[in-house]
């Protein structure tokens, strides 16, 4: 078989890494992943704590927002699972995965395959299947942040697995002996999410709304900012070098997305666990497109490039040799 | 030994020139192969990942499972069973002796 090039092969083969520098970076550890998990779910402990406190009062609303901005963030543990790189043990990955996946509503088998071919057609139109293109207005903008077309979609296609379908864009990266553990994990999700929908009306039950629902809608806009700075805005092309974006971000937002601002390193080696991210961004400095002004120059970008201010990425000329 | 054993066995790699506790590439001819140092033994498969074809022997190894560097899909090395999505098929993997401080692999 030919070989095939990918970004890490790409770094290697260009001297920016070398094997054995690697095999320093991919070390995992059970007990680093335990102490950020633990530290973790004292923040969110914390804010479920100001909820409970605002119950009853106008506060509540501010306290489910700072709820939701932190589950929000599952996203970036799960995200971090299905690589594999959060627990040295493999299956703690596994548990801890579809957990996140119960509590933001994203099948975790599902999203494995799904996000692998991300990792193939990186910001490749119509091949990436987590592309988010660049909105053409304003209000395209907006109505991305606002994840009303986010949950649409992702409602929809839990919906969809669980009626047994999926779609022709679907089948090209799941493969067949996969179909049935996709379809039965969906199931399982709506059957489950109806009993909860069921004993909170039977009970007169509310804490699901106050500690969770309600935060994970209010949250959400919030992942979709985030989500916007790792691609949206780059070139449209197959090269990790300009098709990522890694954003410098204040250590307790980095702490909250578990390092995954560095987010050109990560496609660069899937391999190399979250707490090695910082230290392989030392190392591949002048590499990979870094935006130092965070998530806010991150958007500057985009906006500018949605206002005609600045070319639009995705007309980036393809240079043909 | 008999002849089929003179004809079938190659050599791969020194084993003084593998890395310890981790994977080591070697080619045999065509062949691109990993090569595994595990506490049980040396075992070595062909060194494409069976999913998308990136080279194993830039993944993260650990005790006996090797997990590709693109879409950390996963092998047992000792029979080459897939262990992790997205691989679903399992890697070829080749019957094993050391002679001579050499790694040899039966065609």
């Amino acid at each position: 078989m030919t070989e095939v090039i990918t970004p890490l092969t790409q770094a290697l083969a260009e001297g920016k890494l070398t094997r054995a520098e690697l095999r320093g970076f991919m070390q995992r550890s059970d007990a680093l992943a335990f102490r950020h998990l633990g530290l973790w779910l004292l923040v969110l402990a914390a804010t479920s704590a100001l909820v409970w406190l605002a119950l009853g009062t106008w506060w509540l609303v501010p306290a489910m927002f700072a709820q939701g901005v932190v589950m929000v963030h599952f996203f970036s543990l799960q995200h971090e699972c299905v690589h594999y790189t959060v627990f040295r043990t493999r299956r703690f990955n596994d548990w801890a995965g579809v957990a996140c996946g119960w509590i933001i509503g994203l099948p975790h088998q599902f999203f494995r395959y799904e996000h692998c071919d991300h990792h193939t057609h990186t910001q490749i139109t119509g091949d990436d299947p987590e592309q988010v293109p660049l909105p053409r207005t304003i209000w395209g903008y907006l109505w991305y942040i606002s994840a009303i077309p986010y949950w649409r979609t992702k409602i929809g296609e839990i919906a969809r697995h669980a009626m047994g379908r999926l779609t022709a864009a679907e089948r090209r990266f799941v493969p067949k002996v996969a179909e049935t553990t996709l379809i039965r994990e969906a199931r399982v999700m709506v059957v489950v999410y109806a009993l909860i929908l069921a004993a909170m009306l039977a009970f007169q039950w509310a804490g699901p709304l106050w500690f969770w629902l309600i935060p994970l809608m209010m949250g959400e806009p919030v992942m979709r900012f985030v989500r916007m700075t790792e691609h949206v805005g780059r070139p449209t092309v197959a090269d990790m070098r300009d098709n990522t974006r890694t954003n410098l971000i204040p250590k307790p937002l980095q702490f909250l997305c578990w390092n995954m601002n560095y987010h050109a390193e990560h496609h660069y080696a899937a391999s190399v666990p979250f707490h090695a991210l910082p230290r392989l961004h030392a190392k591949l400095r002048g590499y990979v497109h870094v935006e130092p002004g965070g998530y806010i120059g991150a958007h500057r970008e985009i906006l500018a490039q949605i206002l005609g201010k600045r070319p639009r990425a995705d007309q980036t000329p393809v240079d043909p040799g | 030994m008999s002849g089929s054993d003179l004809s079938d066995w190659h050599d791969v790699i020194a084993v003084a020139a593998m890395e310890k506790g981790w994977v080591t590439a070697a080619t045999l001819g065509a062949r691109r192969l990993a090569v595994y140092d595990t506490s049980s033994g040396i075992y070595v498969s062909l060194a494409a990942c069976t999913h998308g074809g990136a080279n194993l022997c830039d993944g993260y190894f650990d005790g006996h499972v090797i997990e590709c560097p693109w879409h950390q899909g996963a092998f047992d090395v000792r029979d080459g069973r897939a262990i992790s999505a997205p691989a679903t098929r399992g890697m070829k993997v080749f019957e094993v002796r050391v002679e001579g401080g050499m790694v040899q692999i039966r065609l």
